[in-house]
């Protein structure tokens, strides 16, 4: 009797959500102690922007590395996507359209164009028979390029407007987070309560057994890819919406936070494990320390010796947690 | 035999090529409910190709198919679950991250009631429920089922994945080397689920190379060389010599 209470605050510890919990609460009090006003709301606007904007890329690879695969072309397709977008905007304005009829489009194009690099993508792993990992390299290589191409390597639009958007809304949310809030509200159900991420996981898990029980494999791994590469497209104009144009650098790299989130999160590589709530701690804690180390004034050029660190001792404590698979 | 049944499965003249390869020429035989059939061959003697007619992988060349009397054309293995055949062929098995209770139902989900169901929303709770009652029903004992099959042993794996073909299968169940890779005793585990299957009225396919397992739990040997059926007879004419000589062809 007595020692269950305390039995059962330890179980707590052998819970990996638990720890990236704690963790994230020491990053942020570490921060606050170094530089007294990091609990503050104008510093977690900044966080708030930051996290939304990792966010949907972040849930998005969490989709696809459970399944089994992955995809190093979120960060070009934000870039493409962004340009593209940003394009469709400047024509329209010059057209005297209003300023959110045409951010609204603008978003319409944003995400289309993301999810025609994720039909790509799809159509390379389900019908050339590629491996995820070659067949997203050639589309985050070809959407770079793209990028480039059609912004001729400038910004494409000055929309100071669509900028000071980007800091409103409700106490520190801003419209763009309450938005990333729904979408990861909405596939957080979907991928543990419903039976598309039963099967996710079951693909990821073993392929042959989730063909064997009459799953379509190849449609269920394509929705995926294509899901991806939209919510990148739609991170795309958020970042349009955030600079006030759209970039070709913009988001270039984005893959390897949004993989490092996922790892972090405690989701395998090789598929079939991985929680939400651990992805978007993974984001959560990742942001915490690049915004930290800007805000204690550490060169910013250690930030992704940091974020290494935290990418080490996750993967360490994965293989040695007995909850985990050995394989 | 028991002229009077009726076969729950029937194959006649089933013929198959793979190119030049003739894997299947003129397989006929006929298997009752309740009953345990050995398929036994050499590697190359069909019993793969075998498997995969009956259970619609591919379509035979030549011949007719019958299940409960009536004759079947499939065009995909869901054809053949339709009409109450469970493959479980060595590479597929089961999901190993997800519950035993998820794996049981994994193709055939329970959704909850209401207008969440229709969204896709599982019944987790039920599932669960009724994979520890239905793997009891073949003498399965399993751990409470949140655990995840990866925290299963070989034996206890084998055993879900067999309990849940005898769970889903109305006729028959195809079990491609199901005790390969066991020790003796998760063999055993496993030989004992087929014998429950077999009270339940379930036909057992039961392709292995391991013949002591074969002579031990089966009814009928059914031996194939070359693509043929070479011999059909009661396990209890047979003796490991004497089956082993059909097999190879080195005695007829």
């Amino acid at each position: 009797m007595v020692t269950s209470p305390l039995r059962r605050v330890l179980g707590l510890f052998a819970n990996q959500q638990f720890i990236l919990l704690l963790v994230l609460v020491a990053v942020m009090v570490y921060f606050d102690v170094h530089n007294g006003r990091f609990f503050s709301v104008a510093e977690f606007q900044n966080l708030v922007v930051d996290l939304s904007a990792a966010a949907l890329v972040a849930v998005a690879e969490l989709f696809v590395i459970v399944s089994g695969g992955i995809d190093l072309s979120v960060g070009s397709t934000i870039a493409v996507s962004g340009v593209i977008g940003a394009q469709a905007i400047v024509h329209l304005q010059s057209h005297h359209f209003g300023e959110l009829p045409s951010l609204l489009v603008g978003t319409i194009v944003c995400t289309g164009v993301g999810g025609v690099v994720g039909a790509l993508n799809a159509v390379l792993i389900t019908k050339a028979n590629l491996v995820p990992f070659v067949a997203t390299l050639v589309t985050l290589s070809a959407g770079a390029g793209l990028a480039l191409f059609f912004s001729q390597g400038a910004q494409i639009g000055y929309d100071p407007v669509a900028a000071t958007w980007s800091s409103t809304g409700f106490w520190i949310f801003t419209w763009q987070a309450l938005i990333v809030l729904v979408i990861v509200g909405v596939l957080g159900l979907v991928l543990h309560f419903t039976s598309y991420g039963r099967y996710n996981y079951a693909i990821g898990s073993n392929p042959f057994a989730a063909r064997a029980a009459g799953i379509n494999v190849n449609r269920h791994v394509a929705s995926v890819y294509v899901m991806s590469g939209m919510l990148a497209g739609l991170t795309g104009m958020f970042f349009y919406i955030r600079i006030g144009g759209g970039a070709p650098q913009t988001g270039i790299g984005t893959e390897l936070e949004a993989i490092a989130a996922v790892v972090i999160g405690g989701a395998s590589l090789v598929g079939g494990v991985g929680l939400i709530s651990g992805t978007i701690l993974g984001v959560a804690i990742l942001t915490v320390v690049t915004d930290g180390l800007v805000f204690i004034n550490v060169s910013t050029y250690w930030n992704q010796v940091v974020v290494a660190g935290f990418i080490a001792v996750a993967a360490i404590l994965q293989t040695v947690s007995p909850g985990t698979r050995k394989r | 035999m028991s002229s009077e049944k009726e076969p729950i499965l029937e194959l006649r003249h089933i013929s198959k090529s793979y190119g030049s390869v003739r894997a299947l020429s003129d397989v006929s035989f006929k298997a009752y409910a309740g009953e345990v059939i050995g398929l036994v061959g050499d590697n190359g003697a069909g019993k793969s190709s075998l498997i995969k007619t009956i259970s619609g992988v591919h379509s035979p060349d030549e011949g007719e198919i019958f299940v409960d009397g009536v004759q079947r054309h499939w065009k995909s293995p869901h054809d053949s679950m339709a009409a109450g055949i469970e493959t479980l062929y060595q590479d597929s098995g089961l999901a190993p991250d997800l519950t035993i209770g998820a794996n049981i139902f994994l193709g055939r989900e329970v959704k909850r009631r209401g207008p969440l169901g229709r969204l896709g929303f599982l019944d987790q709770r039920a599932m669960e429920r009724r994979a520890l009652v239905e793997l009891d029903k073949v003498g399965i004992t399993v751990p409470p089922s949140k655990r995840t099959v990866s925290q299963l042993s070989g034996g206890q794996r084998q055993a879900v994945a067999i309990g849940r073909a005898v769970m889903w299968a109305k006729h028959v169940i195809i079990l491609d080397e199901p005790t390969n890779h066991l020790g003796a005793r998760q063999s055993q585990e496993v030989l004992k689920v087929i014998r429950a299957a077999r009270e339940q009225g379930i036909c057992v396919l039961f392709i292995s190379h391991t013949l002591p397992h074969v002579l031990e739990v089966t009814d009928r040997i059914i031996v194939l060389r070359l693509g043929r059926v070479v011999r059909d007879s009661l396990t209890t004419d047979y003796t490991v010599e004497s089956l082993l000589g059909t097999i190879t062809g080195l005695n007829t």
